[in-house]
Order: C-alpha cells, then sequence, then structure tokens
C-alpha cells in the first residue's frame, strides 16, 4: 500500500456565506495522475486551489478540515505559502507567461527562491526545465525572445517548465489544454504523462476523454460533495454511482 | 430508471442498434426454424430459400458494425453507453455464426432424405432445436428488457442442449454398428446435432453480452488477465 501525498479530510470551502465544498476527504497517491471531473460550479477547480492555498487569494474564501501534504498541516499559521507554492506548482487554463524572455520565466522560481548559487547552474536548471517540458528544442536559440512570442501550446509548456524548475512534489493543472489546439494538446498530454514519474499531478478537466487518457485516478464533483473516486477505468466503464454515469454518458440526471 | 440523453440523436442512435439487433434475432430465429422443418420435409427450393438468408443476415451484422462505429466517433460512449455500443458488435457476431449453422444444417438435408437414420436420432434434433429456439427467443427479449435473470435462465438451458448433444453422439455409435449402410447419414446427423451445440453455445454467449451491458460485470473475465485494461 503506497502512503498517499495529499490527504484532505472533513474539507469545508465557503465563498462568504455561500458552501462550496462539502466535506470531502479525498486521498491522493504519489506519481500518479489524478483528474477531478464535475459540472461546472461543482466545487473541483475550487478544491483544487485549496491544495496550495490559492483561494488565499480571495478574501471572502474560508478553508476548513484539514490538507495534509506529505503529512504537513499545509492550513498550519506556521505554513510559508511562498514555499507551499514552491512545492505544489500550478498551471492554469490560460497559459501566463511573465511578460519576461523565456529564459527569466524559468529562471524566475528559482532565482526568488534562491534554489541555485551561480549562474551556471541556473542555465543548468533553466535548460533542465524546459527539456523536461519538451520544450527546449524549440526555444534554445531564442531563450532571450519574450515568452508571450510563443504559441499557445509552447506558452502552456513554458508554464509547465517555470512550474518544474523548482522541482516541486505536486503540479496542478487546472484545464491545462482547453485552449489549445489537438496538437498541442496531445504533446501537453503526453508531457504529463512523463512527467508523473517525477512529479504527483492533479488535473481539472471537462474533457472526460482527456481524464481518461491521462489519468490514473479520477474524482467525480457534484453540487460541492466528492460523489465517487476511484480508478479511472472503472469510473469510465463502470462507475458506481449513478449521478457519475449520468455525467460522464452526457444524460439528465 | 434510466435517464435520457441531453443529445436526444444519441438515445435514437442507440434504439436503433438494438432495433436492428432484435431484428438480426428474430430473423436468426426464424432460419434455425425452417432449418429444423427441412430435415423432416426435405425441399430443395426451400433449402435455397434458408440458406439465402445469408445474405439478409450479413448485411444486417455490417448494419450494426456501421452504425457502432459513427456512434464512436460521433459520441464518444462512456460507460453504460460504451457496453450498449460496443455489446451489440459481438451480439451481432454470435447470430452470424448461429445462422451459419443453421444454413449448415439446411444444407444437410438432402442426405437426410436419401437416407433416413434412426428416427431417434432425428427426435434428439427436433428437441435439440425446439431448447435453442426458445433460448434464442428469451436471450433477445432479455437484450431488449436487459433482463439479466432472463439471460441467466437461458445460460442455465445450455446444459440441456449439451446433454442432446452427447445423448445423439451415443445413439449414432450404436447405431453405427447396426446399420452401417446409414453411415454418412448418421455421420451428418452428428454435424447437425454439433451445430445445434455450437448454437446453444453462442446464445449463452449473447446472454453473457446481456449481463454485462447491465452490470459492467463481464462473466468470461475470470478466463484470464485482459491486456486492454487502461494502464496503470
Amino acid at each position: 500500500m503506497i502512503d498517499p501525498i495529499i490527504t484532505a479530510r472533513g474539507v469545508d470551502i465557503f465563498y462568504d456565506t455561500n458552501q462550496a465544498i462539502f466535506d470531502v476527504d479525498l486521498d491522493i497517491l504519489p506519481n500518479k495522475v489524478t483528474a477531478f471531473i464535475g459540472p461546472s460550479g461543482c466545487g473541483k477547480s475550487t478544491f483544487l486551489r485549496a491544495i496550495n492555498r490559492m483561494n488565499d487569494l480571495i478574501p471572502i474564501c474560508r478553508v476548513t478540515g484539514e490538507m495534509k501534504i506529505a503529512g504537513q498541516d499545509i492550513y498550519d499559521p506556521a505554513v510559508d505559502v511562498v514555499a507551499l507554492r514552491a512545492q505544489v506548482g500550478m498551471v492554469f487554463q490560460k497559459p501566463n507567461p511573465f511578460p519576461k524572455s523565456i529564459f527569466e520565466n524559468v529562471a524566475y522560481g528559482l532565482k526568488i527562491h534562491k534554489i541555485t548559487e551561480s549562474k551556471t547552474e541556473l542555465q543548468d536548471r533553466v535548460e533542465w526545465s524546459l527539456r523536461s517540458a519538451g520544450l527546449w528544442a524549440e526555444v534554445a536559440d531564442r531563450l532571450d525572445q519574450p515568452g508571450n512570442s510563443l504559441s499557445g501550446g509552447q506558452q502552456q509548456r513554458l508554464c509547465i517548465a517555470r512550474a518544474i524548475a523548482v522541482k516541486p512534489k505536486v503540479i496542478l493543472m487546472d484545464e491545462p489544454c482547453s485552449a489549445l489546439d489537438p496538437i498541442a494538446t496531445a504533446v501537453v498530454e503526453e508531457l504529463i504523462d512523463n512527467l508523473r514519474k517525477d512529479y504527483t499531478i492533479v488535473i481539472v478537466t471537462h474533457s472526460m476523454q482527456q481524464a481518461a487518457r491521462v489519468s490514473q485516478r479520477t474524482a467525480f464533483f457534484h453540487l460541492g460533495t466528492l460523489v465517487e473516486f476511484g480508478d479511472t477505468k472503472s469510473i469510465f466503464t463502470n462507475p458506481a454511482d449513478e449521478r457519475t454515469q449520468n455525467y460522464i454518458t452526457g444524460r439528465i440526471g | 430508471m434510466e435517464h435520457e440523453h441531453i443529445v436526444k440523436k444519441f438515445d435514437k442512435n442507440l434504439e436503433k442498434i438494438k432495433a436492428t439487433i432484435v431484428e438480426m434475432g428474430e430473423l436468426v430465429g426464424i432460419q434455425v426454424n425452417d432449418a429444423t422443418a427441412v430435415l423432416s420435409s426435405y425441399d430443395a427450393a426451400e433449402v435455397e430459400r434458408i440458406t439465402s438468408y445469408d445474405r439478409i443476415i450479413n448485411g444486417l451484422n455490417k448494419d450494426i458494425h456501421d452504425r457502432a462505429e459513427i456512434l464512436i466517433v460521433r459520441r464518444q460512449p462512456m460507460a453504460l453507453d460504451l457496453r450498449k455500443t460496443l455489446a451489440p458488435i459481438n451480439i451481432s457476431g454470435e447470430l452470424e455464426r448461429i445462422g451459419d449453422h443453421a444454413k449448415s444444417t439446411a444444407k444437410r438435408a438432402h442426405i437426410i432424405h436419401n437416407a433416413p437414420p434412426e428416427a431417434a436420432t432425428l427426435d434428439m434434433i427436433a428437441q435439440m432445436s425446439v431448447i435453442a429456439q426458445a433460448m434464442l427467443d428469451n436471450v433477445i427479449i432479455a437484450y431488449e428488457n436487459a433482463d439479466i435473470d432472463l439471460a441467466a435462465s437461458v445460460r442455465a438451458q445450455d446444459k440441456d442442449v449439451d446433454a442432446l448433444y452427447k445423448q445423439t453422439v451415443q445413439t449414432v455409435i450404436e447405431t453405427l454398428s447396426k446399420t452401417p449402410e446409414n453411415a454418412e447419414s448418421l455421420i451428418h446427423i452428428t454435424l447437425i446435432a454439433r451445430n445445434f451445440e455450437r448454437i446453444g453455445d453462442h446464445i449463452c454467449n449473447i446472454a453473457r453480452y446481456v449481463h454485462q451491458i447491465v452490470t459492467g460485470e463481464d462473466l468470461k473475465a475470470s478466463a484470464g488477465p485482459s491486456d486492454l485494461r487502461l494502464e496503470k
């Protein structure tokens, strides 16, 4: 039995007086891709953002219950949120490179967290990150050009390179391919599969086919509750809960 | 209670596949019935007619494959829908094989007619046919109504067909020494009995697919590991 890397117990999330997540218990296993699926407004992105305290940025958002990463309660007041986000990286729906060069986009986190000690080490780590993100061959000769000069798919891989540069434990992805064409999507999906050897990945996706392709575990959220969580194969071939069945087959529940 | 799809055409597409299987099942049932009848009242034209069912059945089989293929491309069916789409491909294959056995039976009628074997053997064939036709009717009803209890009772009936097959073979062996001049027709009786034994097996396979559509459980899964599971 493998110990989970992320454990959530009795997690409730509120936006002011509105409750978005109800009493969620969830164990996420290391080196697996876990997909969160569910209709818009079901709370899956809210729950994802709670894993690296991205919700702290929303003043009316309140998280209760227990959320641990590698045994540490991330909502402990003593936790340094900036350090936490280096451990738990995030890739967003819309590629959001900084208005800086390709090199600086990847080097940024390394500099602010003072991870590398010399210029050579920094360059090496940037190259390693870009290689890991499958982008090196496409940008090696133009590292000084602006990040936003790249295509959408390349920008998203740049954001993934930026996230992995600081060697996080977990990478959260919030619909990372929804703005990409099928080819760029395939490249990112291939990358996700390669990355899971070294990282734990949690991905929110509206594409059931994508969840079935990239993940090993799938969680179905509905109206703020975790309805069903299990092996991806079971969820998509023979779900236990009727609500899951209705959702994945496009039926009116 | 099963809910409707948001996309109404999805339901219509699945219904059409189902209706085609039912149509095919009924046609194969008629073919089995007629093939059995022609054994006792031989008519060359009737054999020809029974044989010609083949073309229609193969056409329906292709129709089901085409419909399932286009549904997969258009709708990417999941879970229950996936099973409802994939199972008919297999079920129509089983029905097509049953049709082949009926055809093979009808084509042997002239040999039986020219040298009638021991009446007991023909009686056993007739009994096998009655059971197989009832099984076929019921399995199609079970498929139509997603009735797994009826599908289970169909599977249970197959042992009666198997017992009659063994009994027929035994009778043929005993009769061969008494009436060696009937050897040819007795061998064909054995092959006809074998056809019905196989028909029973194909019907059982259909009953398993019905069970799988409804429950997601593959009754044959214990036979060995599948290498088609999604990668871990």
